[in-house]
């Protein structure tokens, strides 16, 4: 089902070392994939097994250190900063696993920022903002700074900071790892709204009930792909 | 044997620790030693230059002019100490905060109280006593090569050896201070309960909320900086006053000091005055030059017995000199040399009585004087003689100070007579040991009739055409016609030297000034890294962020300077009496003072660029 549509992202053979003192970390291994438009495709595997720097690379903050990766027609190989930057903004609304929230912003601030630096006017990023706080239930939380936020409550909000300016793609790592059951399932709610919209995403995750919201799921080990099932 | 190498392994787990996070450590040992090196610095070369450290030394508060660089040097020494100690516990806390988080980790995997308390004491220890000593050793060395190439261009510049009454308890306080501010930090982390010292909202701390807020037109870059600054309150608070400091004591030392020139180059001015000549008999005319040149010049002086006849001299010549043009004015006077006695004043209280002074005494150069005529101006406390003053006297600084516990209060004898104290004048005539009298009053006394010396002031305009018509009035009569400007330049050259050597004070405390910057903008950073990597994998350009971080520092730095300078210069002002500031002297030390910052600013974006430049994963995954 995905060769009938444009892909959207499109890796060959990406590998990806890391120096860590005199030892060399080979994180990705000759990975080559593509993932169409629309599509919702999760990747899963154990801990070390490749995920984080999957997306990493897929959302153009970090390179490779072999092999090739396009994203919407953009070779992220070999680009500067300025460029990344951009793209990042243009193209990807990520979802960090520990949230990563700027913590001398409050919640309101966080998600309007978002949209500020891609071009929004601040009165109408501040009332759109305001908008999708409410969407989520959080409108009374949106003078309150990251730390004074529950794990759920800084999920959420980085979800709503990630699609503020409705990004073609959206990447998200490991978004029930930290959260209890119920708040989980409140994360799960947002992901399968954005898999009905149409929305091309691809999640991180050891969550069978994002799994199964998947078209397909990438499966790796040890920074290899040894799997990509429908 | 179990037990030793258990507890080698305790000791010497602090120290793999510190070598095991060699950035941290660095940057706090880095900046200890610079603050403690450049307090040490200025103390050694302080002793150097030659102008002891007073209050420390408890040694006797010097003379006229050299009591003013004193207290200029004492002032800059003691702001230093105190910049150092506050970077030092600035740094110190900052340092420790980092800490806290492990000492929750500590204490919830178990570990008792006391092994955690001693454990962090320790490396703190190792941090302290390592800059101190280094600090100490820099400073020293600094000191020696500072004076070596200060000879080499031309200076006489005296190594003196370390004060041992002075630098052990500076060097004390340097080991002391910081471990008692490290030792609050580690106590008081060790209270918070370990549960709360792992929550994320202690380990971030909660900003606080802005009490003002930036209008949107501001711009994107402004609003997030000055939101950042504004609710990390503590931190930019600690920032501020901390940089505050830095900058009251280069105002201190960059006005002061020109303050001080200008103001002691004025004194030496109004005291001799432009154009003036003196006309007396060859042996007093010499007698007076030389007493006036021993302000800047060593001077083998010969007694003169002021009772000869042949050095008296005749009223008509003054008349003879009063019709020439460019005479301005004309100062006779009487001059002797005998001794000064201090009368202790006694003062009746209802239940008893107190004494002031004592019985000391000096010689000192006496001159009598028509107040009216005086050509100089000299006051720098009380009042100046008048017409109707009888036993009046104004004493030169030099001499109230060294034999006068209350000029104000107290009188003087000169040949068994007594005389109130109208001043104080600053004055290099025989190094400020002088009385100034009603010229009747020492006719009276000393049993002389007329005058034997006469200064007159000239009209700059026709000088050398005046000074020729002088020579002729006074050809052939054995006196002899001197020049004081010349001793007049000799005198200012000699203030300007000293001068310049105690700007090489302020030249240190802008250093001082960097490095508190710099260092200030790379724990700024540090703090900021994660924000500043989300900010970016968001999508916000590198420069941009680079602009939040320049334009923090900017706020920072122009508030800080605003603060300092205003401190600085109250200080400044309030240090010497009757400061002359002309805005032409004060204008290029502000120009100086703003480039210094712009130039700061510019230094400091070093570790902004490393910092900021960091990949976006590494510096999010770091902390």
């Amino acid at each position: 089902m995905g060769s009938s549509r444009e892909p959207a992202v499109v890796a060959s053979s990406v590998s990806k070392e890391f120096q860590l003192g005199d030892v060399i970390v080979k994180a990705l291994k000759d990975v080559s994939f593509q993932v169409a438009e629309g599509e919702f495709v999760s990747v899963s595997g154990p801990s070390g097994a490749g995920k984080t720097t999957l997306l990493n690379i897929i959302g153009g903050l970090d390179a490779p250190t072999g092999g090739s990766i396009r994203v919407f027609g953009h070779d992220l190989n070999a680009r500067d900063e300025d460029f990344l930057a951009t793209f990042r903004c243009a193209y990807i609304g990520f979802v960090f696993q520990s949230y990563n929230l700027i913590s001398t912003l409050t919640s309101l601030e966080n998600v309007a920022f978002a949209m500020e630096i891609a071009g929004w006017p601040a009165k109408r990023a501040v009332k759109k903002a305001r908008k999708l706080l409410k969407a989520i239930g959080l409108s009374h939380r949106a003078d309150h700074f990251p730390s004074q936020l529950s794990g759920g409550e800084q999920q959420r909000i980085a979800f709503i900071r990630a699609l503020a300016n409705d990004p073609p793609l959206v990447l998200v790592d490991e978004p029930t790892g930290n959260l209890d059951l119920k708040t989980g399932l409140e994360v799960v709610k947002i992901l399968e709204g954005l898999r009905e919209e149409g929305k091309t995403v691809i999640v991180a995750t050891h969550d069978q009930r994002i799994i199964e919201l998947s078209n397909r799921t990438l499966r790796m080990l040890d920074g290899r792909i040894v799997g990509f099932d429908e | 044997m179990e037990g030793l190498s258990d507890s080698m392994s305790k000791r010497s787990f602090p120290l793999k620790d510190l070598f095991r996070r060699r950035f941290q450590t660095t940057v706090t040992v880095a900046s200890l030693t610079i603050s403690s090196a450049t307090a040490f610095f200025l103390l050694f070369f302080g002793e150097n230059i030659g102008f002891t450290v007073t209050l420390l030394t408890g040694g006797k508060v010097t003379i006229g002019f050299s009591y003013m660089f004193s207290v200029i040097l004492l002032i800059i020494t003691l702001l230093t100490f105190l910049t150092g100690v506050l970077m030092i516990s600035f740094f110190i806390s900052l340092a420790m905060s980092e800490r806290i988080r492990d000492v929750g980790v500590m204490t919830a995997v178990g570990c008792v109280t006391d092994l955690v308390f001693g454990y962090f004491i320790t490396e703190l220890s190792v941090m302290v006593f390592v800059s101190s000593i280094t600090g100490f050793i820099l400073g020293w060395f600094l000191s020696i090569a500072s004076v070596n190439i200060l000879n080499s261009f031309r200076f006489a510049i005296t190594q003196q050896p370390i004060n041992v009454w002075i630098m052990p308890y500076v060097f004390l306080a340097f080991l002391i201070v910081p471990l008692l501010i490290g030792t609050r930090v580690i106590g008081k982390a060790l209270t918070i309960k370990p549960s709360k010292a792992l929550s994320t909202s202690f380990s971030q701390g909660i900003p606080a909320k802005s009490m003002v807020s930036v209008p949107s037109k501001f711009g994107l870059t402004f609003k997030v900086a000055f939101k950042t600054l504004a609710r990390r309150r503590i931190a930019t608070r600690q920032a501020i006053l901390c940089l505050s400091l830095v900058f009251a004591l280069t105002t201190v030392s960059l006005t002061g000091d020109t303050i001080a020139n200008q103001t002691t180059q004025n004194y030496v001015e109004r005291a001799i005055q432009r154009n003036v000549v003196v006309i007396a008999h060859t042996d007093i005319s010499r007698r007076y030059v030389d007493l006036l040149s021993i302000f800047s010049e060593t001077r083998e002086t010969e007694p003169v017995n002021y009772s000869d006849p042949r050095f008296f001299i005749a009223d008509s010549l003054i008349s003879r000199l009063r019709v020439i043009e460019g005479v301005r004015k004309i100062d006779a006077r009487l001059m002797l040399e005998t001794k000064v006695y201090e009368i202790p004043k006694i003062i009746i209280e209802p239940d008893r009585y107190v004494v002031i002074g004592d019985e000391r005494s000096s010689p000192a150069l006496i001159l009598g004087l028509e107040p009216e005529n005086a050509v100089n101006d000299w006051l720098i406390s009380g009042r100046s003689l008048n017409k109707t003053d009888m036993y009046s006297a104004m004493l030169g600084h030099t001499l109230a100070i060294g034999i006068l516990a209350n000029p104000e209060q107290q009188m003087i004898k000169i040949l068994n007579k007594d005389f109130g104290i109208t001043g104080v004048c600053q004055d290099p005539l025989n190094n400020g040991n002088v009385v100034y009298v009603p010229l009747e009053t020492l006719q009276s006394i000393s049993g002389q009739t007329g005058y034997n010396l006469i200064l007159l002031q000239i009209d700059s305009s026709n000088f050398s055409q005046t000074l020729d018509q002088i020579r002729e009035e006074i050809d052939g009569q054995d006196l002899e016609l001197a020049e004081l400007n010349g001793v007049l330049q000799k005198h200012l050259n000699l203030l300007n030297t000293g001068w310049s050597l105690v700007t090489l004070a302020p030249l240190f405390s802008l250093i001082t000034a960097g490095l508190c910057l710099s260092g200030y903008v790379t724990l700024l950073i540090s703090t900021q890294q994660r924000d500043l990597a989300i900010i970016r994998a968001i999508g916000v350009k590198l420069r941009a962020v680079i602009k939040i971080v320049v334009v923090q520092v900017l706020i920072i730095v122009l508030v800080s300077g605003a603060i300092g300078l205003s401190i600085g210069l109250l200080i400044s002002f309030f240090l010497l009496p009757e400061p002359v500031i002309s805005i032409a002297s004060i204008l290029p030390v502000f120009l100086w003072f703003f480039a210094v910052l712009v130039l700061l600013s510019v230094f400091s974006l070093y570790p902004i660029l490393r910092t900021v430049k960091k990949s976006v994963i590494k510096a999010i995954s770091e902390l």
